[in-house]
C-alpha cells in the first residue's frame, strides 16, 4: 500500500482503495514491482506471495438431509456441495435392455487398439485389453447411464451482477461441465459402489437367509470367490448421485472451491445398504446406519488455478505491430503467475491456467497430472507449466491435510 | 412471418404461443427493412407480373439436393437459401401415455450463421413460426409412422430427431426446411434392432443392412406471399420479396392432394377463391418437388451401392 | 494419412465463413463470422476499448448443453486474444462466431470435447480470415492421444479417445507461442513435454521462424504441417478471387 501511495503525485493524494478502483492495473503492478529504492518485497495487493493460496477451510457433513455434504471456503470464495443419492431402476433405463451387436463393437475396438500401437509386444497388448475391459464397463455405467449429475449454481448475491431468476450463466454451465468432465476423466467414483444387486437365493438347504445377506454386502473380491456355485447375481438398480454445488460467495477462482467441495462431499457420502426385494419387487434400503457404506474414491485429485498478470497488457499487441519491440527489456519482471487469484486479480488478466494433480499411494507416490489447461494468452509455456505442477503438488499436500481433518 | 412491410394492416393477428415457457423473452429478429423505393419497385414490378429474379409467379427457385456421407444428411439449396438437415436415431423410453409410439422431433434453431439478423441463443418469431408449420405438416400429419418406431411396448422405442441447420437465409425458410426434412427422412437408415428374450440387440451398420424409416405419405409445405391488397400472390418469395409482403399463405399438401395444413397469417385479406386456386398450384408443385426428391434419392442410392460394391471388391483384392 | 480439407467464404449471408473437414476424426465443421456487428442486448457486457468476441457452438444432432458452453468459453478466450479488437471500428462492437458441427459424431454429455477442439479452432480462424477481421497472428491446433503404452497418436477419433490414457489438445500461434493447452487423463510432465514437441511439429513442421518473423516456406513441408495448410487454403481462395485479374494480365 505504501508503495502505491508513494507512486501517486502528492497533489493527487488518493486513499489506496480509490487508487485500486481507478487504476487497478497500475495498483497491482506497483505492488508486484515496487521501486528498487523502496526495499519493499514484491507482493500481491492482497498481501499474498505470487504462489501463495488463500486460507482454506473445509467442513464436511454440514447439511443433514443429504447423503453427503461439505462447505469449502477459500478466502472469500465459498462453495457448498450436497450429494443426494436416488435409486434408478434398470427397468427405467431405456438403454439397459439394449446391447450393441457385440461382435462389431468389440472387434472394432480391438482393431483400433492395434492401430494405435504399432508394434506392441504380445503380453503387453493383453494387459492393455484386460484393464481396458474393466475400464469400459466402469465408464459404460457411470458415464453412459449418467449416474453422476453435478450441477453448479452461482447463487444470487454471491457477487455483484448475479440477478435473481436469471437462467444459469455461461460461467455456471461451464463450471458444471468441468466438474462432470473431471469426475469422468479421473473416474473418481467407482461404478461398483453405485450398483444395487439382486442375488437369487441358492436353493441348497444349507443356505440360510441372514448369511446370504451378509455375503451380499461384501465387496466384489469376496463375492467372486464364492460366486462359482451360486446363481449369477443381477444388477437391479443404480444409485444416481446428484451433486449440487452452490457458490454462495464468489471472490475469484470458483473452480478450485467448487471442486474441493465436491471432493469433500463425496468423501463424506454414505449410501444406505440397499437390496432388491423379490416379494415386493422393489429396492429396499436399510435404515441401519452401521450398514451404510462410504464411497471408495479413486485417488484425491486436487485442483489449483492460476492467473497471469502482465506488466504491460498491450505488450503482445506491440510485439505484433512492431516486431522489434517483441524483445522485452531484460531485468525487470514483466509478468507474474498468481496462484488462486481473487476476483480483483481475475479482472486484470485474460490468461488462465489450471492444474489438477493427484499423488499415488496416499501421497507417498509420484505426482500424476490428471488435468492441465491453459488458455487466454501466450506467455505461459512448458517451463512455467512445470513450475505450476510443482506448486500444485505442494498444494495437494495442504489440501489433503485440510480434507482429512474435516 | 416477417410483417415488416404491412403498415397498412396494423392489427397483427398473433398465432398462439407455441412454446409455453420462454415465449415472453422472444425478440423479433428483424432483417434490415427495405427502403421505400426498393419496396415500391418490388410492388410496381409485381403489378406487371414481374419478379425481381424474373421468375413466374408460381415458380420455385432452382432446387438443389445433395447428400452427405452419413444416412439422413441432406444439403439443400433453394435459390440462395441453404440448409443442412441431419437425422439421428437413438433408443429411448416411450412416453408413459403412448407406450406403442416412438418419438420424433424436429429441431430448428436459427443462428447468426443464417443471417446477421438472427441472434445466437435466442428464439425469434420466424423460428417459432417455422417450427410450428413443420410440426403441423410433417409430425402431426404422421408422415413418419411413429408406431413403427416401437421396439418393446412401454420399454424402448426409437427416438428420431431432425436437426435443421440454416446456413444461409434468403427467404422461404419453411418450404426449404420441409423439403429437406422429408428428403432426409426418406434417406435415413436406422440400425436394425431385434428383440431376443427381452433384450434388444442393436446391430451396427456393418453387421446388418440398416432399416429405412416407414414414411406414410410425403406432405410438403408451399408458402405464398400476398402483395398489393391481396391481388398478387407469389410462390417461394425471396428474402426481399418477403420483406415487402403483406401476408403469408401456407398450404401443406401431399401427392394425393390431401391437405394437412392451411394457414393464412397476418391481417391482409385475400380472396377466398384465390386461395382455393392456389391449392391447385400447391398440389402441382408438391408433385414436381417430390418427383425431384425421388430422383435425387435414387441417384444417391445407386451411387452408394456402386461405392459399396467397389469397396467390397477392393477388400477382396486385398485378401 | 489423409489430411484435412477446408474451404473459405462458402456462405452468402455471413461476413465471413469457412468449412473444415477432418477425415480421421470424421468431423465436418462450418463456421460463420459476423464482424463488426452491434450487440444491443449485451450492452452491459461490452468493453469500452475492445471488441467483444462471442462464440456459439451448435452441435450436429443434439441440443447445446453445458459442454458447449464450456468449449465456447475456451474458444472465446483463445480467439479473443488473437483478434485485434482494438483496431479502428471494433471497440464496443461484437465479433460473433457461429460454429455448426454438420458432420461427424456427437460429443456426449460429460464426454471430452478435446477431439473436436482443433476442428473448431481451425474453422473459426479461417472464418475470421474470410471476414477480414484483423488478427495478431494465425495459429494451428491438434489433439494428441497417449495410449497406455505411452505412444502418441495423432488426430484421435472420439472412439480412440476413450481408449487413450490421456488426451491433449494444443494450439500454437504462427510465432510458436503455446496458445492453448487442454490435457486430461493420467500423465506426468515428461509425457506432456513429448506431446508438446510432437504437437509443435505437427502444427509448424520443422520450419523455424527466422529473425524477421517470416517462416521459410518449403513447398514439400507445406502440405505436411497445419500452419502451411491454413496458409495454402487462404492462398487458394485469394487465387480464385483474383482469377479475373490474373487472367486479364
Amino acid at each position: 500500500m505504501a508503495s502505491a501511495t508513494a507512486n501517486a503525485p502528492p497533489s493527487l493524494s488518493l486513499p489506496p482503495s480509490q487508487f485500486a478502483r481507478l487504476q487497478p492495473h497500475a495498483y497491482l503492478l506497483a505492488h508486484l514491482s515496487p521501486p528498487p529504492a523502496s526495499n519493499q518485497p514484491s507482493i500481491r495487493a492482497n498481501g499474498r506471495a505470487p504462489s501463495q493460496f488463500r486460507v482454506t477451510s473445509a467442513n464436511a457433513g454440514s447439511l443433514t438431509h443429504t447423503n453427503g455434504s461439505a462447505v469449502v471456503r477459500i478466502g472469500d470464495t465459498a462453495a457448498v456441495c450436497g450429494v443426494r443419492a436416488e435409486i434408478l431402476h434398470t427397468d427405467d433405463i431405456a438403454s439397459w435392455s439394449v446391447s450393441e451387436s457385440s461382435t462389431a463393437a468389440s472387434t472394432a475396438k480391438h482393431q483400433h487398439l492395434a492401430d494405435l500401437s504399432d508394434h506392441p509386444t504380445k503380453e503387453n497388448k493383453d494387459v492393455d485389453q484386460d484393464s481396458d475391459a474393466a475400464d469400459d464397463e466402469d465408464r459404460a455405467h457411470v458415464q453412459g447411464l449418467n449416474l453422476l449429475v453435478p450441477n453448479l449454481s452461482l447463487s444470487t448475491g454471491c457477487a455483484p451482477g448475479f440477478t435473481p431468476g436469471a437462467p444459469p450463466s455461461a460461467l455456471a454451465q461451464s463450471l458444471s461441465h468441468q466438474i462432470l468432465s473431471l469426475l469422468h476423466s479421473t473416474r473418481l467414483v467407482r461404478a461398483d459402489d453405485l450398483r444395487i444387486w439382486y442375488q437369487p437365493p441358492n436353493l441348497g438347504p444349507e443356505d440360510i437367509e441372514p448369511h446370504n445377506e451378509d455375503e451380499q454386502m461384501d465387496v466384489d473380491a469376496d463375492q467372486s470367490g464364492s460366486a462359482e456355485n451360486r446363481q449369477p447375481r443381477e444388477i437391479k438398480a443404480f444409485w444416481v448421485l446428484y451433486i449440487d454445488v452452490m457458490i454462495i460467495s464468489l471472490a475469484g477462482n470458483p473452480f478450485d472451491a467448487a471442486w474441493a467441495s465436491v471432493l469433500a462431499a463425496l468423501r463424506d457420502t454414505k449410501l444406505p445398504k440397499a437390496w432388491w426385494d423379490v416379494d415386493n419387487e422393489m429396492v429396499l434400503c436399510s435404515d441401519d446406519l452401521t450398514q451404510a457404506y462410504g464411497l471408495s474414491l479413486r485417488g484425491l485429485p486436487v485442483a489449483s488455478s492460476f492467473c497471469v498478470f502482465e506488466a504491460d497488457a498491450a505488450a503482445g499487441w506491440r510485439a505484433v505491430v512492431i516486431p522489434d519491440a517483441g524483445e522485452q527489456k531484460k531485468g525487470s519482471q514483466s509478468r507474474w503467475i498468481l496462484a488462486d487469484p481473487d476476483g480483483y486479480e481475475e479482472g486484470l488478466g485474460q490468461e488462465r491456467a489450471c492444474v489438477v494433480v493427484d499423488k499415488d499411494n496416499d501421497g507417498k507416490g509420484k505426482t500424476v497430472i490428471v488435468k492441465m489447461e491453459k488458455h487466454g494468452g501466450w506467455t505461459v509455456d512448458s517451463a512455467d507449466l512445470r513450475q505450476l505442477v510443482d506448486i500444485s503438488a505442494k498444494r495437494w499436500d495442504d489440501m489433503k491435510r485440510i480434507l482429512d481433518q474435516c | 412471418m416477417r410483417p415488416v412491410g404491412k403498415a397498412k394492416w396494423p392489427k397483427k393477428v398473433d398465432f398462439a404461443p407455441l412454446t409455453g415457457a420462454g415465449f415472453a423473452s422472444i425478440t423479433m429478429s428483424k432483417e434490415h427493412p427495405l427502403s421505400n423505393p426498393e419496396r415500391d419497385f418490388i410492388l410496381d414490378a409485381l403489378r406487371q407480373n414481374v419478379r425481381l429474379d424474373g421468375r413466374e409467379v408460381d415458380q420455385f427457385r432452382p432446387l438443389n439436393i445433395a447428400f452427405g456421407d452419413e444416412y439422413g444428411h441432406v444439403k439443400l439449396q433453394l435459390g440462395k437459401t441453404n440448409i443442412v438437415v441431419r437425422i439421428s436415431a437413438e433408443v429411448t423410453k416411450p412416453h408413459e401415455d403412448r407406450p406403442f409410439d416412438g418419438l420424433f422431433n424436429i429441431n430448428l434453431e436459427l443462428s447468426a450463421m443464417g443471417s446477421p439478423a438472427f441472434e445466437n441463443g435466442r428464439s425469434s418469431d420466424l423460428e417459432a413460426n417455422s417450427t410450428h408449420i413443420l410440426d403441423s405438416v410433417i409430425r402431426h400429419s404422421n408422415a413418419l409412422d411413429t408406431e413403427s418406431l416401437c421396439i418393446i411396448q412401454g420399454v424402448s422405442c426409437w427416438s428420431i430427431r431432425a436437426d435443421v441447420h440454416v446456413l444461409d437465409y434468403d427467404g422461404n425458410l419453411t418450404d426449404a426446411a420441409c423439403i429437406a426434412i422429408m428428403t432426409a427422412l426418406q434417406h435415413f437408415r436406422r440400425p436394425d434392432a431385434v428383440v431376443k428374450e427381452g433384450q434388444v440387440i442393436v446391430y451396427g451398420v456393418e453387421d446388418r443392412v440398416p432399416v429405412a424409416l416407414n414414411i406414410t405419405h410425403k406432405p410438403l409445405s408451399v408458402t405464398f406471399q400476398t402483395f398489393n391488397d391481396g391481388t398478387h400472390i407469389i410462390l417461394d418469395a425471396s428474402r426481399r420479396e418477403e420483406l415487402a409482403s403483406e401476408g403469408e399463405l401456407v398450404i401443406g399438401i401431399n401427392n394425393a392432394g390431401d391437405m394437412c395444413f392451411l394457414s393464412k397469417f397476418s391481417g391482409a385479406p385475400v380472396d377466398a377463391l384465390a386461395i382455393v386456386n392456389k391449392t391447385t398450384v400447391a398440389l402441382e408443385r408438391v408433385k414436381e418437388i417430390n418427383a425431384l426428391v425421388d430422383k435425387a434419392l435414387k441417384a444417391d442410392l445407386a451411387q452408394r451401392s456402386k461405392q459399396g460394391m467397389a469397396d467390397e471388391s477392393r477388400a477382396e483384392n486385398d485378401r | 494419412m489423409v489430411g484435412p480439407t477446408a474451404s473459405i467464404s462458402n456462405l452468402n449471408r455471413a461476413d465471413g465463413s469457412a468449412s473444415f473437414k477432418c477425415p480421421t476424426t470424421g468431423y465436418d465443421v462450418l463456421g460463420a463470422v459476423n464482424a463488426p456487428i452491434e450487440l444491443p442486448t449485451r450492452r452491459d457486457a461490452l468493453k469500452p476499448e475492445e471488441a467483444t468476441v462471442e462464440v456459439f457452438v451448435k452441435p450436429g444432432t443434439t441440443t447445446a448443453g453445458v459442454g458447449e458452453r464450456y468449449i465456447e468459453g475456451i474458444l472465446r478466450s483463445v480467439l479473443g486474444k488473437v483478434v485485434l479488437g482494438r483496431e479502428k471500428g471494433f471497440p464496443r462492437r461484437g465479433v460473433v462466431i457461429t460454429l455448426a458441427i454438420v458432420g461427424g459424431g456427437n460429443v456426449e454429455r460429460g464426454d471430452s470435447y478435446l477431439t473436436i477442439l482443433p476442428a473448431l479452432l481451425h474453422t473459426s480462424l479461417l472464418a475470421l480470415l474470410s471476414a477480414s477481421v484483423p488478427l495478431s497472428m494465425t495459429f494451428a491446433a491438434t489433439t494428441l492421444g497417449v495410449t497406455i503404452s505411452n505412444e502418441i497418436i495423432r488426430d484421435v477419433s472420439p472412439r480412440g479417445a476413450k481408449a487413450a490414457a490421456s488426451l491433449h489438445a494444443l494450439a500454437f500461434s504462427s510465432k510458436g507461442h503455446l496458445l492453448l493447452n487442454e490435457s486430461q487423463g493420467r500423465f506426468d510432465f515428461e509425457i506432456w513435454e513429448a506431446v508438446r514437441e510432437q504437437a509443435l511439429f505437427i502444427c509448424q513442421g520443422a520450419a523455424v521462424p527466422s529473425a524477421d518473423g517470416d517462416v521459410a516456406m518449403d513447398e514439400e513441408a507445406d502440405r505436411t504441417h497445419l500452419d502451411g495448410f491454413i496458409r495454402e487454403t487462404v492462398e487458394d481462395q485469394i487465387h480464385s478471387e483474383y482469377n479475373w485479374k490474373v487472367d486479364s494480365v
